[in-house]
C-alpha cells in the first residue's frame, strides 16, 4: 500500500530495451493504415490523391506547353490529332505522427504509464520507418512540445530511440496549447496518434478540436494503468490525502466501498465522454491498460481497431 | 429516580466529552497518497456528498453517536435507580413468617403471601446488594423463617446468591406464627460482647420482617434500640372460614359409635353460609349445612371476633379404627384450617377393678360404662395380695374408692383413687378441710370434656401439699381437688375428697368424670384426642420389637403424599419431626413377615389466630421503632445496566456507521 501506483520499474535505458528484436521482427511485417490517402511530400509506398510518375494509369489531360513530351500518348495523337498527355497515380509516403504526453502524470502505474508511451511509441515508429513513412514525433508535457521531424527509412531507428529514451516525464501536460501548436506546425496531412492518459484538468475539447480541423487521421490511445482502472483491487485503502504528482493537488479521501463504486463509475464515464466525443471528430480512441503485452496490443488488438494492418 | 453517584459521573462526562469533540476539532491525519491525478476523485468525493441525504447530520452522525454513548456512561456511572428501598450500612437479619396464615393465596399475583413475602425480600436482597461496581457495602445479612420455631436460613454473609438460595429454600408450614424465638436467635448472632467492658458492640441490626402481621407473641418482643422495619403482605379482603376444633369420642353407652364435634369460626366482616363434611377414611358420610354470622368488630381494640359454631354429627357406628376427616367445602384464601382429621383407633374394652368400694355411687356408674368389658369387685386384701404378686397390671384401670393402700403396695397401674389419698410421693397429705369451691380448671384435659365444676360444693376434703412434678387439675378454694401424679409406668388421677360429702353425685359430670378418668386412664394416653398432632410437634410412636425399614407418608399437596424412610436413632421408638403442614401422615413398617404394618398419624392446624388471616397494616404502632415499610417502597429497579446496555448498542451502531462509511 505504501507504495501504491508509484512505477517500481526503471526506465530503459537502451533502445533495445524499449523494442526487443523479436518484436522487430514481428513489425516488419505490419504498417501503418490510413483510412484516407494522403498527398506526400516524397513518393512512397502509397497510392497519393496526386497524380504523377507511376505505372499505375490515372487520366488524359491536354497537352500544354511545356509539358513532358515522354508522358505524350502518341497512339492518341494519331488517332486524333490532337497531343494528349497520359497521367498516372503517383505513389506517395505516409506521415506519421506520434506525440507522446510526458507530464508528471504519466510516470504512475505498475507497468508505468510513461514507459509503457515509450515503448509504444518506439514501436509505432519503427513500424512507419520499416514502411518508408516519414515520422514525425512530438513530446508534450512540462517541457512544452519537443519535436523530432521528419525520419525515413529504417536506419533512423536508433535516432528515434534515442530521442525517446532522452525524454522524462514531469511538469503539466499543457495539452490544448501542445496540440494546438502541432496543428499549426505541420504542413500536409497524415496519421496522428496521441499516447497520454488524457488526464487533463483543462480539459481535451480545445486540443482535440485542433487535430479535428486539421483533417489528420487521428488515434488517440489513452493510456492508463491498472491502479486506475481498479484501485481496490490494488489495495488502495485508509484515509488519505491524495497528491496530484503533476499539480500538487490533494483530495482527501477515506475509501470506502460506495467511494470506489462512485470512482469507477466516474472513470467510465469519463472514459465514455472521451470516446464519444472522438467518434463525433472522426478521432479513433482505444483505452490501453499498461498491463497489456505490448505485441498483442499491436499485432492484435491495434489491427483490429484499424491503426495497423 | 435517585442517582447515586452524580459527582462521579459529571467529573467523568467533564472530562470525556470535551476530550471527544477536540478530537473532533483536530482533523484526522491522512496518509499522504502520490495519485497520477486527482481529477476522478475529486469528482467522486463531490458526487458522493451531493448524493448523501441529510449531509449535515451525516457529516457529524459519528460524533453524535460518541457522544451518545459518552453521555450514557456517564449516566451509568450516576448510579440511576427507580423506588430504591431502605438503605442500611450495619447488619440486617431479613425475617420472613411462613406461618399457616401465610400459605392464605391473596398474595400478589394470584400466589400465597409467602410466595409474595419471598419475593419481597429477594428484592431487599438485591436491593442492598445488586447495586453495581461502585456501591457502597450493604453490610451482613442473615435469613430465618418462623413459624411456631424458628429456623436460621442463612446466618450472617454478604454473598447475595446464597442469601436469595436461603430465601428461596423457604417452604410453608402450617404452624402458628410466633417470633420470639426468631428474635431470640437474631440477637444471639447479632450481639457481641465485647470481653473486657462486658458490654454489647456495634450497633444493633435492623429486623426485617415480612409477614401479615397476624403474629401472636410480637408484644414487647422489639427491644428498645431495636429497628423492626415491617413489610406488610396479602389484601386486607381476605376471605377466610377455619375449622377450630375437631373431637371425636366414641359415647361411652355406644363403644362402636363415633360421635364428632367440629367448631368453625367466621372471620369474615360477612355471614357466610357454607357444607361441612365428614367423611370416614375418604368416603364422605355425611353433610351438613351451616350459616356463619358476620365478624364483628371489638368496640374497645377494634378488632374483628370472629363468630363462631359448632356442629355435631350423629354419632355413627364405627367399629373400626379410621381416619375420619372434617371439610369445610367452602374455598376460601386459606386452605390450610378447611379440613381437620382425626385417627380413631379401634374400640377398646377395658378391665377395671375396683378396690374396696364402700359406696355404691361408683360402682354403679362403671357397671354401667359401656367401654367396660368387665368391671371386678376386689376387696382391699385381694388387692394387696395382687400387688404383691404384681399382678395388677391385668387391669386397665384400678379404682381405689375411699381406700388408701399400704405404703409401697401401689405397683406400676394406673389408678383412679377417689376419696382417701394414696401414699404416693408428692401428694403430702397433711390434714383435712371443709367446704370449698372449684375455682380454677385444666379444663382443656381430657378428664373435664363436658363436665363442669362450677356447681360443685365440697363439704369435707383431704388436704395435700402436691410436690412441682405433681398436677394440679383442679384447683379449690380450700386446696388442690383433683390431681394427676405420674411415677413412670404408674400414672394416677387422685380425688381428694369423697362424692358422698359433696353435691357432684347430683351432678350429670360426675358420671362424665368417671367415664372420662376410666377412658383417660384405660387408654394410657391413646385417647382419640391425643392421636392429633399439630404441626411444629414431632411424630412420636412406640415401634413393635423387630420393625424394620420404616417409610412415612407425608402429605405434600399431592393424593399420594411423599415418601421418607426415617431411620429411627431407638429401634422401639420411632420419631420425626418437626411436622411442617397438617395432614395425614402414614407410617409403615417391616414387621419381620410378608406384609407390613400401618399406623396413620393426624396432623392439625386448629389455631384460631392463624384463621385470622387479615393482613395487619400496622404492627405495634405505639412503638416507635417499629416501622411500617411501604407496600411497593422497596421495589429497586438499578437502571445503570441498562445505561451501559445503551452505550454499548449506541457503539455498535457507531462502529457499523462508521464500516458502512456513509460519511467520507
Amino acid at each position: 500500500m505504501a507504495d501504491f501506483g508509484v512505477t517500481t520499474r526503471p526506465r530503459p535505458k537502451r533502445v533495445d530495451e524499449l523494442i526487443d528484436g523479436e518484436l522487430m521482427a514481428k513489425l516488419d511485417q505490419v504498417d501503418v493504415m490510413s483510412r484516407k490517402i494522403f498527398a506526400g511530400k516524397l513518393q512512397g509506398e502509397r497510392r497519393s490523391k496526386k497524380r504523377g510518375v507511376s505505372v499505375e494509369f490515372a487520366d488524359y489531360r491536354h497537352y500544354a506547353h511545356g509539358d513532358d513530351l515522354r508522358f505524350v500518348d502518341w497512339n492518341v495523337y494519331a488517332r486524333l490529332d490532337k497531343l494528349f498527355l497520359k497521367m498516372f497515380l503517383e505513389e506517395e509516403d505516409l506521415s506519421l505522427l506520434i506525440a507522446v504526453d510526458t507530464s508528471a502524470s504519466m510516470d504512475w502505474g505498475n507497468p508505468g504509464k510513461f514507459v509503457f508511451a515509450q515503448q509504444l511509441a518506439m514501436a509505432l515508429g519503427y513500424i512507419g520507418l520499416c514502411n518508408q513513412n516519414r515520422v514525425t514525433l512530438y513530446a508534450f508535457g512540462g517541457e512544452g512540445v519537443k519535436p523530432l521531424p521528419n525520419l525515413r527509412g529504417r536506419r533512423r531507428t536508433q535516432e528515434m530511440g534515442a530521442w525517446l529514451l532522452d525524454l522524462a516525464p514531469g511538469g503539466e501536460s499543457g495539452f490544448n496549447d501542445a496540440m494546438r501548436l502541432i496543428a499549426l506546425g505541420r504542413q500536409g496531412k497524415g496519421v496522428m496518434i496521441i499516447l497520454s492518459d488524457f488526464m487533463f484538468k483543462e480539459g481535451y475539447d480545445k486540443g482535440l478540436r485542433y487535430l479535428a480541423g486539421g483533417g489528420y487521421d487521428t488515434f488517440c490511445l489513452q493510456i492508463l494503468s491498472p491502479e486506475e482502472i481498479d484501485p481496490a483491487k490494488h489495495g488502495l485503502a485508509g484515509d488519505l490525502k491524495l497528491t496530484d504528482i503533476e499539480d500538487e493537488d490533494s483530495a482527501e479521501i477515506t475509501v470506502s466501498a460506495a467511494l470506489l463504486k462512485r470512482y469507477k463509475e466516474n472513470l467510465n464515464a469519463y472514459c465514455g465522454k472521451l470516446r464519444d466525443y472522438c467518434v463525433r471528430r472522426g478521432i479513433m480512441h482505444i483505452t490501453i491498460d499498461t498491463a497489456t503485452d505490448l505485441a498483442t496490443l499491436l499485432l492484435d488488438y491495434l489491427r483490429k481497431r484499424g491503426l495497423l494492418r | 429516580m435517585n442517582w447515586l453517584t452524580v459527582p462521579t459521573g459529571l467529573i467523568l462526562a467533564a472530562a470525556v466529552i470535551p476530550l471527544l469533540i477536540l478530537l473532533y476539532f483536530l482533523k484526522l491525519r491522512r496518509r499522504t497518497q502520490p495519485i497520477a491525478s486527482t481529477l476522478l476523485w475529486k469528482r467522486s468525493v463531490e458526487d458522493l456528498r451531493a448524493n448523501a441525504p441529510f449531509q449535515r447530520l451525516r457529516k457529524n452522525i459519528l460524533l453524535l453517536l460518541q457522544l451518545i454513548a459518552l453521555v450514557l456512561l456517564a449516566l451509568a456511572v450516576m448510579q440511576p435507580q427507580l423506588q430504591a428501598g431502605r438503605r442500611t450500612g450495619g447488619k440486617t437479619v431479613i425475617v420472613i413468617d411462613n406461618s399457616a396464615s401465610m400459605t392464605a393465596t391473596d398474595g400478589a399475583d394470584g400466589g400465597t403471601r409467602l410466595e409474595e413475602a419471598k419475593r419481597r425480600a429477594a428484592n431487599r436482597i438485591e436491593a442492598l446488594y445488586g447495586r453495581g461496581l461502585f456501591s457502597q457495602t450493604a453490610g451482613e445479612t442473615m435469613v430465618i423463617a418462623f413459624s411456631d420455631r424458628a429456623e436460621v436460613c442463612s446466618p450472617f454473609t454478604d454473598s447475595r446468591p446464597q442469601l436469595l438460595a436461603a430465601i428461596q429454600r423457604i417452604e410453608p408450614t402450617h404452624g402458628r406464627s410466633r417470633i420470639a424465638e426468631a428474635l431470640t436467635l437474631a440477637r444471639a448472632y447479632t450481639t457481641n460482647v465485647d470481653p473486657d467492658s462486658d458490654r454489647p458492640v456495634g450497633d444493633p441490626a435492623t429486623l426485617e420482617l415480612f409477614s401479615d402481621g397476624q403474629i401472636q407473641d410480637l408484644d414487647d418482643q422489639v427491644l428498645k434500640g431495636e429497628t423492626l422495619l415491617y413489610y406488610p403482605v396479602g389484601t386486607p379482603e381476605s376471605d377466610n372460614v377455619a375449622l377450630t376444633a375437631i373431637s371425636i369420642e366414641r359415647p361411652y353407652d355406644r363403644p362402636t359409635a363415633v360421635e364428632v364435634f367440629v367448631a368453625l369460626a367466621n372471620f369474615n366482616p360477612e355471614p357466610v353460609t357454607l357444607d361441612v363434611q365428614l367423611s370416614v377414611n375418604g368416603t364422605a358420610q355425611a353433610i351438613e349445612e351451616l350459616t356463619l354470622g358476620a365478624a364483628e368488630p371489638d368496640e374497645a381494640t377494634g378488632l374483628l371476633i370472629p363468630s363462631r359454631q359448632n356442629i355435631i354429627f350423629t354419632p355413627f357406628e364405627q367399629p373400626r379404627g379410621a381416619v375420619i376427616e372434617v371439610a369445610n367445602l367452602r374455598r376460601d384464601d386459606l386452605a390450610a384450617d378447611n379440613a381437620a382429621r382425626l385417627v380413631v383407633p379401634p374400640p377398646r374394652r377395658l378391665r377395671v377393678g375396683l378396690v374396696a368400694s364402700t359406696n355404691f355411687l361408683v360402682r354403679t356408674v362403671l357397671e354401667g360404662v359401656g367401654a367396660i368389658e368387665s368391671l371386678e369387685l376386689l376387696t382391699a386384701r385381694q388387692f394387696e395380695r395382687l400387688a404383691a404378686d404384681g399382678a395388677v397390671d391385668q387391669y386397665d384401670v384400678v379404682v381405689l374408692d375411699g381406700y388408701a393402700p399400704p405404703e409401697g403396695s401401689m405397683p406400676p397401674a394406673r389408678y383412679l383413687t377417689i376419696g382417701a389419698i394414696p401414699p404416693l410421693e408428692g401428694l403430702n397429705e397433711y390434714g383435712r378441710g371443709e367446704a370449698q369451691l372449684v375455682l380454677d380448671l385444666k379444663d382443656e384435659h381430657p378428664l373435664f370434656r363436658f363436665v363442669n365444676l362450677e356447681q360443685l360444693f365440697i363439704q369435707r376434703f383431704n388436704l395435700i401439699q402436691p410436690a412441682d412434678d405433681v398436677v394440679v387439675l383442679a384447683e379449690g378454694s380450700g386446696g388442690p381437688v383433683i390431681v394427676s401424679v405420674a411415677r413412670g409406668p404408674m400414672q394416677a388421677i387422685c380425688v381428694t375428697f369423697d362424692p358422698l360429702d359433696s353435691n357432684w353425685p347430683f351432678q350429670r359430670g360426675f358420671v362424665t368424670f368417671l367415664v372420662n378418668a376410666i377412658e383417660y386412664l384405660g387408654h394410657a394416653g391413646e385417647a382419640i384426642s391425643a392421636t392429633s398432632f399439630a404441626p411444629a410437634e414431632a411424630l412420636t410412636a412406640r415401634l413393635p420389637a423387630g420393625a424394620t425399614d420404616l417409610e412415612l407418608r407425608i402429605p405434600d399437596g399431592s393424593a399420594e403424599g411423599r415418601i421418607i424412610r426415617p431411620v429411627p436413632l431407638d429401634p422401639t421408638m420411632f420419631s420425626w419431626g418437626p411436622i411442617r403442614v397438617s395432614g395425614v401422615y402414614e407410617l409403615s413398617w417391616s414387621a419381620g413377615g410378608d406384609g407390613r404394618e400401618t399406623r396413620v398419624f393426624a396432623v392439625n392446624s386448629l389455631s384460631e389466630a392463624e384463621g385470622k388471616i387479615r393482613p395487619v397494616e400496622r404492627i405495634l404502632a405505639r412503638e416507635e421503632n417499629v416501622l411500617v415499610a411501604g407496600a411497593g417502597g422497596n421495589q429497586y429497579m438499578p437502571l445503570w445496566p441498562w445505561a451501559v446496555g445503551l452505550c454499548l448498542a449506541v457503539m455498535m451502531l457507531e462502529w457499523w456507521v462508521y464500516h458502512r462509511k456513509a460519511y467520507i
